[in-house]
């Protein structure tokens, strides 16, 4: 009996609390967005061009004269990237009475933050999450402004049977839920092209010595091998590839694009194809935009900088057309269609994009990119 | 079929040698864990991070020292980041014990053991804010092979850093056997863990022989952690984890107590997981490295160079 007091109690103080958070919101007459993703941990990288893409939107916004006067405010908040964090960090907003989310940006770690967003009508656009599960729940309030992996797999899977054509392909990936999703896009094409891997195989994710696993694609003769997963173990393995001499030809998914891959594994790197979001930050409708964060020391190409920055605009959009009420703007973000620096966006009844382009880019020793042919 | 059996054999060759490195690093910082549950009976779950510490010292002291610009010679850079990692941790070492430890000692066993996994928490935190939670890499500094010969059209081959690990790995095992075995400190290591309280009668300092096994077993694991940074090339401040719990396993598996238990048991849960992972899917190799532990123990429940302990009363 005791203890039922105690939790009713405690019941109530939260509830006060929440009450006299959303008070002290409203009264500051800020629009706060909650930009969720891993600022530690070993994809930190991905955070930082989430982070930045964010805050520019932010600041543009701020300085057009807010939305009808009103500013927003950014609240940068870590998940690092594990699915154990993410719903601490969705708790957090949830508490914190903020209603937008930007975010996440691991699939694993944006799978349980959504459902407990969903539930509690707070609005969330990730701007780097391509599992397809994520949007296939018929949740109501999230969206991405990132392609999907039955996007991005096929893609892939489409350039290594017509350009690669290997003689026998290989597919890795670290069993979590974006590089196993995609790894198994990527099989599902292939074999309707009539390409059957030698090998379809996880590692784990955090192990550093794959030398038995090179041994084995050497011995299998793969000459094509795709990873689906992060870079840091595609660093390493492509680190311990050339160090067995492994000759192959490797592919991965936007999760291994950055400079940190090149820090990993030097130059082995040289010739890796990976499928990109289009680089939009070559369009001349986005010069202006590129200088500005070009003027901040900033780097505009990071696959996930420009989709953050359309993520924090068709919320405020949203905002601006229908006010400040997280039910109508995921309605208004349902029916209606954006001009962004990623093109014009709009989302199907799941959340997901209309039209969304993967690219295949081919990787450099010096971290630079260009189309492949 | 037919092209199955000339390619078995270097495979098998390629497989034993990536296993054996595998090994020595596990064998390098079981014994830290070995030594000091030999003397004090104690598992000292800190010994992962004196790792990881390690590696990050040899890092620094790498990058220190322009490893990647070339202006010094290489040898003379990768003997500085090995003596600064080992000077370092071995001072990180034996101050764990001496903060940690050291004050608990006498109390019941749960709580020395707690006060590890405080000092373990705590180590891999002091790190991520003094480094940076994020990986640091260190560029490939020795490419190449030391040898590559092609064996029936399979080419196997020893690169230059892993031929590095075996090798100081074995220098490093030989000289510690001659050392528990010949020296005067080993022999005063060995008194201790067979009976502390007589070796203290018998004027022997105990907490000095205490103090030495932490700085022994920090000095291997630093040896283990630059390696590590040097082959693998990426380091963050949790690998220690991992690693310690393998090391541990090793540890166990060999006998837990006894240095050539550790030797063997880290060779052997490597040669494992490699075999593992070259004759069955990848992800098996816990599965399997795990199971042969726990078949071990159930036949030699004390592993297989353990003593079987008499219970002291």
């Amino acid at each position: 009996m005791k203890l039922r007091q105690n939790l009713r109690r405690s019941v109530l103080v939260t509830a006060v609390a929440g009450a006299l958070a959303a008070l002290s919101a409203a009264a500051s007459a800020d629009i706060r967005i909650a930009i969720a993703g891993p600022i530690t941990g070993p994809v930190a990288q991905y955070g930082d061009m989430q982070m930045i893409g964010a805050e520019m939107a932010i600041e543009r916004i701020n300085a057009a004269g807010g939305i009808k006067g009103e500013k927003l405010v950014g609240v940068k908040m870590d998940d690092a990237c594990e699915p154990k964090q993410a719903p601490t960090v969705a708790n957090k907003v949830v508490n914190d009475g903020i209603k937008y989310v930007v975010g996440h940006l691991c699939s694993g770690a944006t799978k349980p933050a959504s459902a407990i967003y969903d539930e509690n009508d707070i609005v969330m656009v990730t701007p780097a999450a391509t599992n397809d599960a994520i949007t296939a729940g018929g949740m109501k309030t999230v969206f991405r402004t990132i392609g999907k992996d039955s996007q991005q797999g096929p893609t892939a899977g489409r350039f290594i049977a017509a350009t690669l054509k290997p003689k026998a392909l290989a597919i890795i990936h670290d069993k979590q839920s974006y590089g196993q999703g995609i790894a198994d896009q990527v099989r599902v094409t292939a074999e309707a092209a009539g390409i059957k891997p030698v090998m379809f195989e996880g590692i784990n994710k955090g192990d550093t010595d794959f030398s038995a696993l090179i041994t084995k694609l050497k011995q299998a003769g793969a000459d094509v091998i795709y990873y689906g997963g992060y870079h840091p173990e595609l660093g390493l393995l492509l680190r311990q590839a050339a160090e067995q001499g492994l000759k192959a030809k490797w592919m991965g998914p936007e999760g291994v694009g950055n400079k940190d891959l090149n820090a990993i594994a030097g130059d082995a790197v040289e010739g890796l194809y990976v499928t990109l979001p289009q680089d939009f930050s070559s369009e001349p409708a986005n010069a202006a935009l590129v200088q500005a964060f070009k003027d901040k020391k900033q780097d505009p190409t990071g696959p996930f900088v420009l989709t953050s920055y359309a993520a924090v605009q068709v919320i405020a959009d949203s905002i601006a057309a229908v006010g400040n009420d997280p039910k109508k703007v995921a309605e208004h973000l349902h029916k209606s269609s954006f001009k962004t620096p990623i093109g014009e966006l709009a989302f199907t009844a799941s959340g997901d994009l209309k039209d969304f382009k993967f690219v295949v880019y081919e990787w450099h020793k010096d971290a630079s990119k260009t189309p492949a042919q | 079929m037919n092209e199955f059996l000339p390619n078995f054999l270097p495979q098998l060759t390629q497989q034993l040698i990536n296993g054996l490195s595998l090994g020595s690093i596990y064998a390098l910082i079981a014994i830290g864990y070995t030594m000091v549950y030999g003397i004090i009976g104690m598992i000292n779950f800190a010994h992962g991070e004196i790792y990881m510490i390690g590696a990050y010292v040899g890092v620094v002291t790498l990058t220190a020292l322009g490893a990647a610009s070339g202006t010094l010679p290489l040898t003379l850079v990768l003997a500085g980041a090995l003596v600064a990692a080992i000077v370092v941790t071995a001072a990180y070492g034996w101050t764990v014990e001496r903060v940690a430890y050291r004050p608990l000692r006498g109390g019941p066993r749960l709580v020395p053991l707690i006060s590890a996994i405080g000092m373990s928490i705590f180590l891999q935190n002091y790190v991520q804010l003094g480094q940076g939670a994020r990986d640091v890499s260190v560029p490939p500094l020795l490419p190449g092979n030391l040898f590559s010969v092609e064996i029936g059209g399979f080419p196997v081959s020893l690169s230059v850093t892993r031929a590095l690990i075996i090798g100081v790995t074995v220098v490093l095992m030989i000289a510690l056997t001659l050392y528990i075995g010949r020296s005067r400190m080993g022999r005063a290591c060995r008194a201790c863990s067979e009976d502390m309280g007589m070796a203290r009668l018998l004027g022997i300092d105990t907490d000095r022989v205490i103090s030495f096994t932490f700085v022994l077993g920090a000095a291997l694991a630093a040896v283990g952690g630059v390696l590590i940074g040097l082959s693998i090339g990426k380091i963050n401040p949790f690998i220690g984890f991992v690693v310690g719990v393998k090391a541990f396993t090793a540890a166990v598996l060999g006998g837990i107590g006894s240095i050539p238990g550790a030797m063997l048991g880290g060779v052997l849960l490597g040669l494992t997981e490699t075999f593992a992972s070259a004759f069955l899917p990848t992800e098996y190799k816990d599965v399997v490295a795990f199971s042969l532990l726990v078949l071990v123990l159930l036949f030699r429940p004390t592993g297989l160079l353990g003593k079987p302990d008499i219970e002291k009363v």
